[in-house]
């Protein structure tokens, strides 16, 4: 998956918890999820839900902890899928 | 030094379910967990704990800077229905929740009691964008301190740091107050 396609597929994910539709269409990897799309927090539970349902990964806490925007996503589902491909 | 935190009861209802699978394993310890299943309102239970966690989070990360999600590692204990406590590695900070049909809010502090507290505040939102809300908050914040402090409301400001952390500035003064503002659907609330 390029990095292109990952974040149109979080695009997609996180649009229905989007408060800022400016920030919305500025979505790109530097783009903070609290800050720049004023999700609410405990949404934020609901993207990592998603992001676990959609890419059948499993977000332990630690990354969890680190997945405020979309730069941290990319880099943690991208590892947690090489992770799934070794196995 | 004190956080806050308010959750709009009907908002919440409408933005979050927290009964989808996963939810609150994310976000709460199994002594947590086990205080939701005991509640009579586990909804409000919920909300009330969450609350608890962001207003801990609040001072926390002014003490200690920061910018991270892992409400597991703020562990709340109950000591009644208004009361509580909330730990973070080697933090404690003291809770106190006001529950109604509207919100719940939380008020953490560093200390036992919250005598310390300056001004706090807690009012209904006008119905208008998120901009606007803000402004009408700092408003707010404004008007009640140069009320308090007997300071021309003119030369104070609201400015959030490089860190999103509010602060209260008076011009011609180089110190400045911390403020903690919290505000979800219509309701909102600050504490000095």
């Amino acid at each position: 998956m390029t990095n292109e396609e990952l974040i149109e597929k979080l695009k997609l994910i996180v649009k229905p918890y989007v408060k800022n539709d400016e920030g919305f269409k500025n979505m790109d990897e530097n783009t903070d999820f609290l800050n720049d799309l004023k999700i609410n927090s405990a949404n934020l539970v609901d993207v990592i839900l998603d992001v676990e349902n959609e890419f059948d990964i499993i977000i332990d806490n630690e990354s969890m902890e680190k997945m405020l925007n979309v730069k941290a996503a990319m880099e943690i589902i991208t590892t947690k899928l090489s992770e799934n491909d070794r196995q | 030094m004190t956080g806050n935190d308010i959750v709009d009861i009907e908002l919440a209802a409408a933005e979050s379910n927290w009964k989808r699978k996963g939810f609150i394993e994310k976000i709460f310890t199994s002594a947590e967990q086990q205080y939701i299943t005991d509640a009579i309102t586990p909804d409000k239970m919920v909300w009330k704990l969450w609350s608890m966690k962001e207003s801990a989070y609040k001072i926390y990360t002014r003490q200690f800077g920061g910018y991270f999600f892992a409400p597991q590692k703020f562990s709340c204990i109950m000591l009644n229905e208004t009361s509580g406590m909330v730990i973070i590695s080697t933090q404690l900070y003291y809770t106190i929740t006001i529950t109604n049909e509207k919100y719940i809010y939380s008020i953490a502090s560093t200390d036992k009691s919250t005598g310390e507290m300056l001004l706090h505040g807690c009012f209904i939102l006008p119905v208008m964008d998120l901009l606007k809300q803000q402004q009408y908050i700092y408003e707010k914040i404004i008007n009640r301190y140069a009320l308090l402090t007997a300071k021309e409301k003119k030369k104070i400001l609201v400015w959030k740091n490089e860190s999103g952390v509010p602060f209260l500035y008076e011009q011609g003064n180089k110190s400045k107050t911390p403020v903690s503002i919290t505000h979800h659907g219509s309701y909102a609330a600050f504490c000095i």
